[in-house]
């Protein structure tokens, strides 16, 4: 009961945060990506989005995981309304 | 035919040796022959573990080297009837055998004893790829920590890439530390490294007193660690399914009622 009061005050239980970091350790050295190397992708993939679609090239979302030693690669990206 | 299983981990002080010593003690007294090669080139350890550091004469490159027969080097447990180790030479390094050389090593044993239980050294490098050559079978052992998981996770690519099955041990976990929160579970390590598990090995502290000892802990009482090692060790004989605990209690139910497509 009390640890329970404790974590609500704490955040995230320490075990949660250690799943959490491990998915993502685990997506970057699975696949040989850095956080380095992922922006830069982030940006190049940015710029080829921008060629077909208006869009703001800072909100492209980047995000790597992996469940069941299968990692995924995911790109968001809000699109500009048409200018017209 | 002798089965080959090697423990392995990637990263130093997770148990690896503990686990080999306390696994080898359990199968021999299952009644099976068993004989454990310290793999370890250069910082031999499964010799103190076991108690038996002072009655080595020759070692694992005395007998790849052909310096002695194989049998001269094998030193025989006094406790158990058909426990033997092969000890590794503190003297040489990790490039004085390669994986062929601990390939027909291992491939010799088999043809006489039932098990060959490889103690792995930490890392990925030479150590790794010897300890690894001549196995049927991985045993991946880690604790709870993000550090030995990832560690874990790196071996377990490697394992498969070589094309040796692994399945994986969780050890000292402590329920405790789970239930509050602050430990992942045995469930979130298998989750995350996807692998089948053969055991998850409670904290006890009876571990570090019988390895003071230099008495692997299964010999001594029936502590919540042994306990767990010696069901491990008739998982491996396949004298008990894998860890019943990941089935639930009416999937298990809906099994024996015969309820259920997947066997138990």
């Amino acid at each position: 009961m009390w640890q329970e009061f404790k974590s609500w005050f704490s955040g995230k239980p320490s075990r949660e945060v250690a799943k959490g970091r491990l998915h993502l350790v685990l997506a970057h050295d699975r696949t040989g990506l850095d956080g380095g190397r992922l922006q830069e992708m982030r940006t190049e993939i940015a710029a080829v989005i921008a060629r077909y679609v208006p869009i703001d090239a800072d909100a492209v979302e980047i995000h790597i995981e992996t469940r069941n030693r299968a990692t995924q690669l995911t790109v968001s990206s809000a699109i500009s309304p048409r200018a017209t | 035919m002798g089965h080959a299983i090697v423990i392995t981990s990637g990263k130093g002080g997770v148990g690896k040796t503990t686990t080999t010593a306390n696994l080898g003690a359990a199968l021999a007294q299952l009644g099976h022959t068993v004989v454990l090669v310290d793999a370890d080139i250069g910082l031999r350890n499964l010799d103190v573990v076991m108690g038996l550091e002072n009655r080595i004469v020759y070692h694992v490159v005395d007998a790849i080297r052909g310096r002695c027969a194989l049998q001269k080097a094998l030193i025989k447990d006094r406790r158990l009837e058909n426990l033997w180790l092969l000890p590794a030479s503190q003297t040489d390094d990790k490039d004085a055998v390669t994986p062929d050389d601990m390939r027909s090593l291992v491939f010799e044993l088999k043809a006489q004893y039932d098990y060959v239980l490889i103690d792995c050294p930490a890392g990925i490098e030479q150590g790794f790829k010897n300890a690894i050559a001549g196995a049927d079978e991985a045993l991946v052992v880690a604790t709870p920590e993000v550090s030995s998981i990832r560690d874990a996770d790196r071996v377990v690519g490697l394992l498969a890439a070589a094309d040796v099955p692994a399945r994986l041990i969780v050890n000292r976990i402590s329920p405790q530390l789970v239930k509050r929160g602050d430990m992942l579970s045995k469930d979130d390590v298998i989750e995350i490294l996807a692998l089948e598990l053969v055991g998850a090995v409670p904290l006890d502290d009876q571990v570090i007193a019988t390895t003071n000892k230099g008495v692997p802990a299964v010999l001594e009482g029936k502590s919540p660690a042994a306990r767990e090692l010696v069901r491990i060790a008739k998982v491996l004989a396949g004298h008990e399914v894998a860890d019943r605990a990941q089935v639930g209690f009416f999937t298990r139910i809906g099994r024996a009622l015969g309820l259920s497509a997947t066997p138990a």
